[in-house]
């Protein structure tokens, strides 16, 4: 009896543990037994939240999880230049319609479709049109990549988690958050954890030697919008009358 | 530093427009109501624009727009097409816009039948 209460005062402590980090239940797994990311995905939005958008405490329903990532760690000269271009929204490559860099296009309030194959992962975004091919296959970035708005993707599995690397940036898109600029130096590290609840845990950390004094963590939890939903089109030029009416300040 | 903590707020802000942000065109201390007839319906990217005619107090009729959402965001939440009509007197809440033009940011839309549809995100 006094073995089996140590045993039991000694397990106790892993069990709490195994509870916070892994919710009871299987995950969805594709024909090579990797957990299955396939679906429609979203991060924030109206829609996924709700017709008043309202996140109210209790209800489960966060749209991040994890530490608090505090400021984004801009080196002091560039602390000024993120208050400059945030004091505008005309600044915002989103307002021009352009494509939303990675990974602030994982927070875009508008679904996405991730498509997994045995050698490549696709990811097709409602914003903008926007679409990743992530290789799984083992090869390594192409060499001398011309800078892109998205960059280039190679994804692999550490564990249950699927990480994608992207470089190649050009300096053309903001981070998430206003006014965060970025070199062509910058280096993303997305992490895609699905959850027992059908939930991906979703990670970026962002590194910048240029503009970044230490790594930036930037986390979603990406759900599956409440009804069966489609990609649909959404050509974001057609009436785009914003740059006309917006007024410098905050 | 404060611009900065804000920021980091507003990075998972789960009901903004996805185009821009709400403080950058419209204010969120002019709340405004009015009710007038459709003249125009614009359902378009990256934002749906309804267009009423409002009588002011000096009987001058006033064109207003009325920002939304973009179409897919509305079809998810409940609209359709022909929720709405040219001709249609509908009353809107919202917020003016900070440019002076005559524009708000709708909030929600009373339409003809009292059925109320939100258009676009709360004041942030």
């Amino acid at each position: 009896m006094k073995i089996a209460s140590l045993l039991l005062a000694a397990l106790f402590p892993l069990c709490i543990l195994a509870q916070v980090k892994a919710p009871a239940g299987k995950i969805r797994r594709d024909a090579g037994g990797k957990p299955d990311l396939s679906g429609i995905w979203q991060g924030i939005g109206v829609s996924l939240f709700g017709e008043t958008g309202e996140v109210r405490p209790g209800e489960g329903r966060a749209s991040t999880w994890g530490p608090p990532p505090g400021p984004a760690p801009y080196q002091d000269w560039a602390v000024s230049k993120v208050k400059q271009l945030a004091a505008d929204d005309r600044n915002d490559p989103n307002v021009e319609c352009r494509m939303a860099g990675t990974p602030r296009v994982t927070g875009i309030p508008v679904p996405f479709e991730i498509a997994q194959t045995a050698k490549k992962t696709y990811i097709l975004y409602e914003s903008n049109h926007i679409y990743r091919i992530i290789p799984t296959d083992g090869r390594p970035h192409p060499p001398e990549l011309d800078p892109t708005y998205m960059g280039d993707s190679i994804g692999s599995w550490d564990g249950d988690t699927f990480v994608v690397d992207v470089t190649g940036f050009n300096d053309k898109t903001w981070l998430p958050g206003a006014g965060h600029f970025h070199s062509e130096d910058l280096h993303v590290v997305e992490r895609y954890s699905l959850q027992p609840n059908d939930t991906i845990l979703y990670e970026a950390t962002m590194e910048d030697p240029k503009v970044f004094s230490k790594p930036w963590q930037y986390r979603l939890i990406l759900r599956h919008p409440p009804r069966d939903e489609r990609i649909m089109e959404a050509e974001c030029q057609e009436n785009n009358q914003d740059l006309q009416h917006i007024v410098p300040g905050r | 530093m404060r611009t900065l903590a804000l920021a980091g707020i507003l990075l998972t802000a789960p009901h903004a427009f996805a185009h821009h942000s709400f403080g950058a065109e419209y204010d969120s201390a002019k709340p405004m109501t009015l009710t007038g007839v459709v003249t125009r319906i614009e359902w378009s990217n990256p934002h749906v624009y309804i267009y009423i005619d409002v009588k002011g107090s000096d009987g001058q009729l006033i064109n207003w727009a009325l920002e939304g959402h973009p179409p897919n965001t509305l079809r998810r939440t409940g609209w359709t097409r022909a929720a709405l009509k040219e001709s249609d007197t509908i009353t809107v809440t919202g917020w003016m816009s900070k440019d002076g033009s005559n524009r708000i940011a709708g909030r929600e839309v009373t339409l003809p039948d009292g059925k109320k549809l939100f258009l676009g995100p709360p004041a942030q």
